[in-house]
């Protein structure tokens, strides 16, 4: 025993097991797919693959389709992570020295809850609340504008439905974020400015911000990747229509892939997106470490 | 405090109480739905007050598919989470120790698999499955899971394990005790918190998620998002009381879950990156 925890190898050991899961489901996988992407292939046909070198990509370049989803993406996640994050920053900061309020602990519990629900279910529940004769959202628009509005199935109103799901969805991590970000300012800065009096813009500029910036930065990332990543929430609540309206990259990689089963054309988009996705990773893990070494310097 | 003051108080506690019944309101909304009857859930203008009903539960659970469908969900997100919790509770201290070579390139390399949208993660996996007949088997998919699960904990637990001493190893190490004591007995005590925050959040990730299993699984694997979907359509229309009935007990283990571990909820959202009070 005590020679294996004595030997060099003896790190790798107690890595072996992630390495292997990573390696079995993983870079496995991710070979096959990178290889696939170089093939025609569809599962429909029943015919082997058929080696096409760079058609795939070739495709993509002109392929309209695929801008459009790539650009409704980043629309997407334009809106999606502005409106989060300003919202998130007002109820934060609301929030802000609250911790004498009763029943706060609930409150939070209520006000967070959203973030941690199936996005599939909450899909599937809002088509009823934008139901234009049965949703609830359907009736408060016809109490005020007199109208039947088809959120869902018109175009443009589609995605903007869309927008608002996930921002009700993703707000609390925002506020979250924000409740972190004001909690890392030191007490002591905050105090002093107080006894000197500092006008509120001053305090936010001079001493909150400094402070709150890091964190708040880290949170708006993370925020862009997950927004990058939605695919259950419009496949249930839209399915990537109307008329293709809100077919962002995950949903079309998702029905590309198995509801027209053309898997070489698909992983080709997927290595894609993993490019843009291990693009954001770094940018995230170089703000990390840049103020990892500020501070420990 | 002068009464003035008191008031002030209390209007700003109301506000904020507002703001949170606001957010919660939908949800709130799926669970009074749960309780109607079909007419009553349709109804226009929306029923506040109403008979409730349990009818809705009774035929849910009277549903063939329900009760293997919930067991589905228990199990494999328990088990997966657990395997992950282990192997990355491993994997975290050698790389928090021993730093061997690539330590940071591993870890950005394992960050990234969770930043990749779940289609893009789902497709290779698909063609690997279908190549080796491992579709719809309770082990590839509940390892599935583990392995999604494992970024997330490793970088929660190895951001723990940095923040322990390096004394506490050298202490047990020159006591004489052994590597498989100090890791076990006295670096685990110290992560705890990190355990639980990587346990309870990775268990809610594999609880709602509907993408991987709709793919990968199949009849016998079947958890209660895929159900939920698969399952809503009934006579040409969405059966809604099934949607709300089984929604409703779908999303009170995570709230409920929320509220007993709710200061674990910030290192939970953000890889254990971010700390603090909140």
């Amino acid at each position: 025993m005590r020679a294996i925890e004595n030997s060099r190898l003896y790190p790798w050991l107690l890595l072996a097991p992630a390495l292997m899961f990573f390696a079995i489901w993983n870079l496995l996988p991710l070979f096959w797919m990178v290889g696939m992407s170089f093939y025609n292939y569809s599962l429909t046909l029943g015919r082997p693959p058929r080696f096409v070198q760079f058609r795939n990509y070739l495709d993509y370049l002109d392929n309209i389709d695929l801008w459009l989803a790539f650009s409704r993406t980043f629309t997407f996640v334009f809106f999606s992570v502005t409106l989060t994050t300003l919202l998130g920053a007002l109820i934060g900061t609301l929030y802000w020295g609250s911790t004498r309020m009763p029943g706060r602990r609930l409150a939070l519990t209520l006000l967070f809850s959203p973030m941690i629900l199936t996005p599939a279910a909450i899909g599937t529940f809002f088509r009823l609340n934008y139901d234009p004769t049965f949703g609830v959202i359907g009736y408060l628009t016809r109490l005020i504008t007199h109208t039947n509005v088809e959120y869902l199935g018109t175009e443009g109103l589609a995605f903007a439905a869309l927008v608002a799901v996930d921002v009700w969805m993703w707000t609390p991590f925002m506020v979250l974020i924000t409740l972190a970000a004001l909690g890392s300012v030191p007490k002591a800065e905050l105090e002093a400015a107080e006894i000197d009096r500092l006008s509120l813009w001053n305090r936010f500029r001079h001493v909150i911000l400094p402070h709150a910036r890091f964190i708040l930065v880290l949170g708006i990332i993370l925020r862009t990747i997950d927004a990058f990543k939605v695919t259950d929430l419009v496949y249930q609540l839209t399915r990537g229509g109307p008329g293709g309206t809100t077919e962002v990259i995950g949903v079309m990689m998702f029905r590309r892939a198995f509801e027209a089963f053309s898997i070489g054309w698909t992983s080709g988009v997927a290595v894609i997106t993993l490019l843009t996705a291990i693009s954001f990773t770094a940018l995230f893990l170089y703000l990390l470490n840049l103020h990892r070494r500020k501070h420990s310097a | 405090m002068s009464s003035r003051q008191n008031w002030k108080t209390y209007a700003y506690w109301g506000v904020l109480w507002l703001v949170a019944l606001v957010y919660f309101f939908p949800v709130l909304w799926i669970i009074l739905s749960a309780f109607k009857t079909k007419e009553d859930l349709l109804s226009i203008p929306p029923k506040w007050l109403f008979q409730p009903t349990l009818a809705n539960f009774a035929s849910l659970f009277n549903r063939e598919s329900f009760w293997p469908t919930f067991c589905n969900s228990l199990l494999i997100s328990v088990v997966s989470v657990s395997v992950a919790i282990v192997i990355s509770f491993l994997a975290a201290y050698a790389l928090s120790r021993f730093k061997p070579f690539g330590t940071d390139f591993i870890m950005f390399l394992i960050l990234s698999i969770r930043m990749v949208p779940g289609a893009a993660v789902v497709v290779p996996v698909y063609l690997m499955y279908a190549a080796l007949g491992w579709k719809d088997g309770f082990w590839p998919m509940t390892l599935f899971y583990a392995m999604y699960s494992i970024p997330f904990s490793l970088w929660i637990l190895k951001g723990f394990m940095d923040g322990v001493s390096l004394r506490f190893d050298e202490t047990g190490l020159a006591n004489n005790a052994s590597r498989f004591h100090v890791i076990f007995k006295v670096i685990l005590p110290q992560v705890k918190p990190g355990l639980i925050a990587a346990f309870v959040f990775n268990l809610i990730f594999v609880w709602n998620e509907f993408l991987f299993n709709f793919i990968l699984g199949g009849k016998s694997t079947t958890t209660i998002p895929t159900l939920l979907v698969t399952q809503s359509y009934q006579q040409g229309g969405v059966d809604w009381t099934f949607v709300a009935s089984l929604g409703a007990i779908y999303l009170l283990p995570p709230v409920i879950a929320l509220y007993f571990f709710q200061k674990y909820l910030l290192v939970g959202m953000t890889f254990g990156t971010v700390r603090g009070e909140v």
